[in-house]
């Protein structure tokens, strides 16, 4: 293997575990609250327009960012589910989707238009490098490591913080069945409000190591949404490992595809790997077969 | 039967406007009857069916798309049209496959994606589509006609969408919105029919597209894969009423009076508002606005109540 | 010859649960068979696998000697085996009479006119006792209304066998004998019934033969009188008895 292809799946692998943050915020979403969050790449968009601010302006890096947004988007995502959310989560089935898909695609559009208004500019990147590592012959960006090891760090705390917690517990049962979760006494609304507050945490601290690599227009969030569904059944519907992995070779998969064919090809892998998946194996990589 | 007359005597008056100098009106009301065009052949799928295909203006664009580039390939409009529902058709048919193994939330995301996916195809086929700078059609002026082939569709539409609403398939599309399930228990071939309702909602919605063209002489990625274009017939149909007939025309007759007189006004936040529009609809009104307590009888007495006939005795209250 | 309806050797496993295990049963045209046994047992998951809603692990469904299992509820349903719910699902926000219309329109009934369907249904309405709510959202009916509305939309399908999953549970002593009565006129109608029920006064009053089901296992079989003296039987529901009654201090 080059150096080349290395460094390539090296990046691709850096850009699936953010797609995979912030796909595994999704699941949990739907998990705990059957609603399909459509302005969930809004919040990586717009964690990474305040860890970028952080930076220009309070010279904060973005590791630290990615932490400090944490409680912030916290507040934000509690704000949202009780404005937003809140009101339809007792309708019926086919009433809570629609009105969940107009809720969130109504925000979605909301926020992104006010931002796009306030931020005129894509904002390109923060130049926030540490010095290159050599290893094994081939030199890597010790930045994207320390991106990697954090990612990752990040997503064994959630691992831990749902198996060992009696909130964590809690999401997990109402991801079990909601019926259930209420006879034994969990309060629903309560935990669903934190769910959805953790899920929005996470896209924003994504969005945090995102800005450190790519460029973030306020427009990229549906198309960021649309990803992370590819992540999402990828991995197979519910499926918090089958996020990471799904998120992993969306990462690799575009990577290569806009090495290879050129960069304008890049945005088609999400919806071509989408329709693969569904043709060949609707339940998704780690999904239960029915 | 007062239903039918209601529509006739819009439509002949419709076709009398340019005689009677309203110039200015027939170019708002071909763009009404573009989107609600739109609007109701996107509520086969969306209301009828009950799965929210955000992306129906797919089809609009394939239909716009296929009939500029035959148009400058020199054939003829109707060769061009017919080419162009064709092949939205034949595209309908081929997508619904894996999509539909999607359901919910998960289907109207991934409908969503889908228009991106044709507009970075169009944007990156340049030989073929002319990229993002789009293409021009023969000149020439085409109002007159244009309208005229508009009113056709839309009217056609109609009719359409209330045969569907009255036929065995139409229950079986309703049966599919309430409960898959147990419709797939009760012998309804769900999977056939899935698809036949893509299809069906895909035609007019490409030859609409097509004759928009051929009237405006110019496409691009923009124009007809937008999200404006992507939503207001979702948002006319919502806001009007899913799975009734007269629910997109008020939908369309609002949208496009607001879009005329606010959006003229205010040049910024055309998205937000729409945005803030499906926000309260979402939280107040899913059902729309004809299934609002003060309208749903009005409607019912001018004798459209027929139209609203199978949500009868669901309450406006238990709707919202 | 073989049977009109046959389960051959099912078994269905959930996870690590045996729902069904080794369940055989032979049902002759025109009877009335109940299968009982405590809750838990398997009764549902018969139904779903005999409907074609769910695939057995192991063994066969087989009806006027054709293999069902494995072609899928849709055409199980226009083969003539048509079901209700135990936790009612009519088509909520559809009436009453377009959730029979339905099943007249994709079951096995001859296809008709719209006209001719509408009064087909009605009929089917009146016979359950829902003719006065044709036009109500099902949604807006009371649980009675609804299991009865559940009994007619399969009806309409025209099926050769009824599958009952308690239809009469949760309803009062007047409403369980009018039930009763809509049952044995089906029955008239020449059609095969199948049905689930804990009421065991109900289960003697109307089935020819009762099969008894417990953890997945069929434990006796015989007419409603055998049945009930059989020990393995008593021994099953007492034993859901003291379960029950240990539960709370556990
Ligand atoms: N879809 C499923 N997935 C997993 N387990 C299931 C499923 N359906 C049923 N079971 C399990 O199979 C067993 C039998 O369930 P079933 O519903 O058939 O019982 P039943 O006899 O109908 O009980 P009841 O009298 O309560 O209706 C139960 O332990 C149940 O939890
Ligand atoms: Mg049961």
């Amino acid at each position: 293997m080059s150096a080349d292809f290395i460094q390539l799946l090296v990046g691709g692998i850096l850009l699936g575990g953010i797609y995979g943050l912030a796909a595994f915020g999704l699941s949990i979403t739907f998990g705990v609250l059957n609603v399909l969050n459509l302005a969930h790449g809004d919040f990586l968009m717009l964690g990474s327009l305040l860890s970028y601010g952080l930076f220009v302006w309070l010279g904060i890096n973005p590791f630290v960012a990615a932490i400090l947004v944490i409680p912030a988007f916290m507040v934000l995502g509690v704000g949202f589910y009780l404005l937003l959310l809140k009101p339809i989560a007792d309708k019926p089935p086919h009433q809570l989707l629609v009105a969940s898909i107009l809720v969130t695609l109504g925000a979605s559009l909301f926020i992104e238009d006010i931002t796009a208004y306030f931020w005129e500019r894509p904002v390109t990147g923060i130049s926030y490098t540490l010095p290159p590592m050599e290893v094994a012959g081939v030199v890597i960006s010790s930045t994207r490591l320390l991106v990697l090891l954090f990612i990752f760090a990040l997503a064994c705390a959630m691992q831990l913080y749902l198996k060992k917690t009696f909130v964590g517990k809690s999401i997990r049962a109402i991801v079990q069945g909601r019926e259930g979760a209420k006879v034994v006494g969990i309060p629903i609304s309560r935990v669903s409000a934190l769910a959805f507050s953790i899920g929005m945490a996470l896209a924003a601290s994504a969005g945090a190591f995102y800005v450190t690599l790519f460029t973030v227009t306020p427009v990229m969030g549906i198309p960021l949404t649309i990803k992370y569904l590819c992540v999402v059944v990828l991995g197979g519907l519910g499926s918090i490992v089958g996020s990471v992995f799904g998120g992993l070779i969306l990462g690799v998969a575009e990577t290569l595809t806009a090495y290879y064919c050129g960069a304008e090809w890049a945005p088609t892998i999400a919806f071509v790997l989408l329709i693969l998946i569904l043709i060949v194996r609707p339940e998704g990589l780690f999904g239960a077969k029915k | 039967m007062v239903f039918y007359s209601v529509f006739v005597l819009l439509w002949i008056i419709l076709a009398a406007l340019p005689w009677l100098g309203f110039s200015y009106g027939v170019v708002w009301i071909f763009l009404l009857a573009v989107s609600f065009t739109l609007a109701l052949s996107y509520d086969i799928v969306g209301g009828y069916m009950g799965y929210m295909n955000l992306g129906h203006s797919t089809f609009f664009g394939l239909g716009a798309y296929t009939t500029a580039i035959l148009l400058n390939q020199g054939f003829n409009l109707f060769t061009s049209l017919l080419a162009a529902f064709l092949l939205a058709a034949f595209f309908a048919a081929l997508i619904s496959y894996p999509l539909f193994r999607l359901r919910g939330a998960y289907f109207a995301l991934a409908t969503f994606g889908l228009i991106s996916l044709i507009e970075v195809l169009t944007v990156n086929l340049r030989d073929l589509t002319g990229g993002s700078g789009g293409i021009s059609t023969p000149p020439g002026n085409h109002m007159l006609p244009a309208y005229y082939m508009v009113l056709g569709v839309a009217a056609a539409t109609m009719v359409l969408s209330h045969s569907v609403a009255r036929s065995k398939f139409g229950l079986g599309l309703f049966s599919i919105r309430e409960d898959e399930e147990v419709a797939q228990s009760f012998g309804v071939p769900t999977s056939l029919y899935k698809g036949l309702a893509l299809v069906i909602s895909s035609v007019p919605a490409s030859l609409v597209g097509g004759i928009y063209v051929w009237n405006m002489t110019y496409v691009s990625p923009e124009s007809v894969f937008g999200l404006e274009i992507a939503l207001s017939p979702i948002i006319m149909a919502m806001l009007g009423g899913t799975g009734v007939m007269i629910g997109p025309l008020v939908g369309a007759v609002f949208i496009t009076l607001v879009q005329e007189f606010l959006w003229t006004k205010v040049p910024y936040f055309h998205l937000a508002m729409y945005g803030t529009v499906l926000v309260l609809l979402g939280l107040f009104m899913p059902g729309g606005i004809v299934r609002t307590r003060w309208v749903k009888p009005f409607i019912q007495r001018l004798g459209l109540g027929e139209a609203v006939e199978y949500f009868k005795n669901v309450d406006a209250e238990r709707m919202s | 010859m073989s049977r009109f309806l046959e389960c051959r050797k099912i078994s269905k496993v959930f996870g690590g649960i045996k729902a069904l295990n080794n369940v055989s049963l032979s049902v002759a045209p025109h009877s009335i068979v109940g299968v009982i046994g405590p809750n838990g047992a398997g009764k549902t998951t018969l139904f779903n696998i005999i409907s074609g809603s769910l695939l057995p692990s192991t063994g066969e469904v087989i009806f006027k000697g054709k293999r069902i299992s494995g072609m899928g509820p849709a055409r199980v349903c226009r083969l003539g085996i048509a079901r209700t719910y135990q936790l009612v699902r009519p088509f909520n926000s559809l009436s009453a009479m377009e959730n029979v219309m339905i099943g007249l329109a994709f079951g096995r009934a001859e296809p008709v006119a719209r006209r001719a369907r509408v009064a087909e249904a009605f009929k089917i309405l009146q016979m359950v006792g829902l003719e006065g709510k044709t036009n109500h959202a099902a949604e807006g009916l009371t649980l009675v209304e609804k299991k009865h509305l559940e009994i007619a939309r399969a009806l309409a399908t025209a099926p050769q066998i009824l599958l009952l999953d308690e239809v009469v549970s949760g309803l009062n002593p007047t409403e369980i004998t009018r039930t009763v009565d809509t049952i044995k006129q089906i029955q008239k109608r020449g059609i095969t019934i199948i049905m689930v029920e804990h009421i065991l006064k109900v289960v003697m009053a109307l089935c020819e033969r009762v099969v008894v089901l417990n953890y997945g296992v069929q434990i006796a079989e015989g007419t409603p009188e055998q049945v009930v003296l059989d020990e393995a039987v008593i021994e099953a529901y007492i034993g859901s008895f003291e379960d029950a009654e240990e539960k709370p201090h556990a």
